[in-house]
């Protein structure tokens, strides 16, 4: 980014100072010389707003310090304008542009803040979900979730994968965030749901052999 | 492995979330501006698998309701009604 971070600093001319309509972003990004490089600049503007609003919104950034939600706002900004840039003939009109831009930059920003507050923790890859005690408001909806929560856990150990498993447990019991576990596991976000959606079709059919699961769900655990 | 080993009620219900029909994160996030602006500029319901993807992934649901509470204002909406909206289409 270091090229568009010079071109920023060219001063622009008072005809380009209004905002751009929603159908002047992709001539104007296509163009070439002035033009383009105003259209870049305000494109970083675009997704600087987007990657602040990303971060002031994620708990998880909240322990990080000023200074590296700052870092993380600008590194996000930039790579989100690098995709956004790539991908022009991507974009197919069937939403305003600029709300098209803007889901760049919170992807960038969120994986960014997911990944830097669990930087310096552990993941415990266990296959097996830890005891803790559970909040329930009475002793029959205790008596009925903890029998569920009982045939949940056994159909963890007796019809997932011990990939599955360790996938399972770490995003869904111990809600370690899914980009984390893919940077720590070298492979993808997507990869890492594909895992998740076969075990809880593996789970909730084993839960039906069993008399669980109505239609869309085991209703005791629906609020 | 021993004794009663009690999964959290959240827990139990992230296990269980049923999220069929099957959405790919990478086709979640090429529908995602359309269906929020959708969703926040209409009464048209989210497509059945777009809904099941942001019930099962906490990611791209936590995006999506960025990108809602970022374009509310489009809406009439503030950031906090256009989240709620959102969440109350997918069953959050
Ligand atoms: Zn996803």
């Amino acid at each position: 980014m270091d090229s568009l971070m010079v071109e920023y600093r060219h001063p622009i001319d008072s005809r380009d100072d209004g905002l751009f309509l929603d159908a002047e972003w992709i001539p104007r990004l296509s163009a070439t010389g002035r033009a383009h490089e105003v259209a870049v600049r305000r494109l970083h503007e675009l997704m600087l707003r987007a990657a602040r609003h990303q971060v002031a919104r994620m708990p998880d950034a909240a322990g990080l310090g000023a200074a590296r939600r700052d870092e993380i706002v600008h590194s996000a900004a930039d790579a989100a304008t690098v995709s956004v840039l790539s991908r022009l003939s991507a974009f197919e009109g069937r939403s305003r542009f600029t709300t098209w831009a803007y889901k760049f930059a919170i992807l960038h920003a969120g994986v960014e803040v997911r990944r830097a507050a669990w930087r310096d923790r552990e993941i415990d890859l266990s296959d097996v979900p830890e005891q803790r005690d559970s909040d329930m408001s009475s002793p029959e909806t205790y008596a009925e979730v903890r029998e569920l929560a009982e045939a949940v856990r056994e159909g963890i150990a007796e019809a997932l994968t011990a990939h599955q498993r360790r996938v399972t447990i770490a995003l869904l019991v111990d809600e370690v965030p899914i980009d984390v576990l893919a940077e720590r596991l070298n492979t993808s976000r997507g990869a890492l749901y594909k895992t998740l959606h076969d075990s809880r079709q593996r789970l909730r059919a084993f839960l039906s052999e069993r008399g669980f699961m109505s239609a869309r769900g085991p209703k005791e655990v629906n609020p | 492995m021993t004794g009663h080993v009690s999964l959290s009620r959240e827990a139990v219900a992230r296990l269980t979330a049923n999220t069929e029909p099957w959405l790919s994160c990478d086709d979640c996030f090429d529908q995602v501006d359309a269906a929020v602006e959708a969703l926040l500029g209409s009464t048209v319901p989210l497509a059945e698998g777009f809904r099941a993807h942001l019930l099962g992934c906490a990611a791209c649901h936590e995006e999506a309701q960025s990108l809602a509470a970022l374009v509310a204002e489009h809406h009439d909406l503030t950031a906090a009604d256009a989240v709620a909206r959102l969440d109350a289409a997918v069953g959050a």
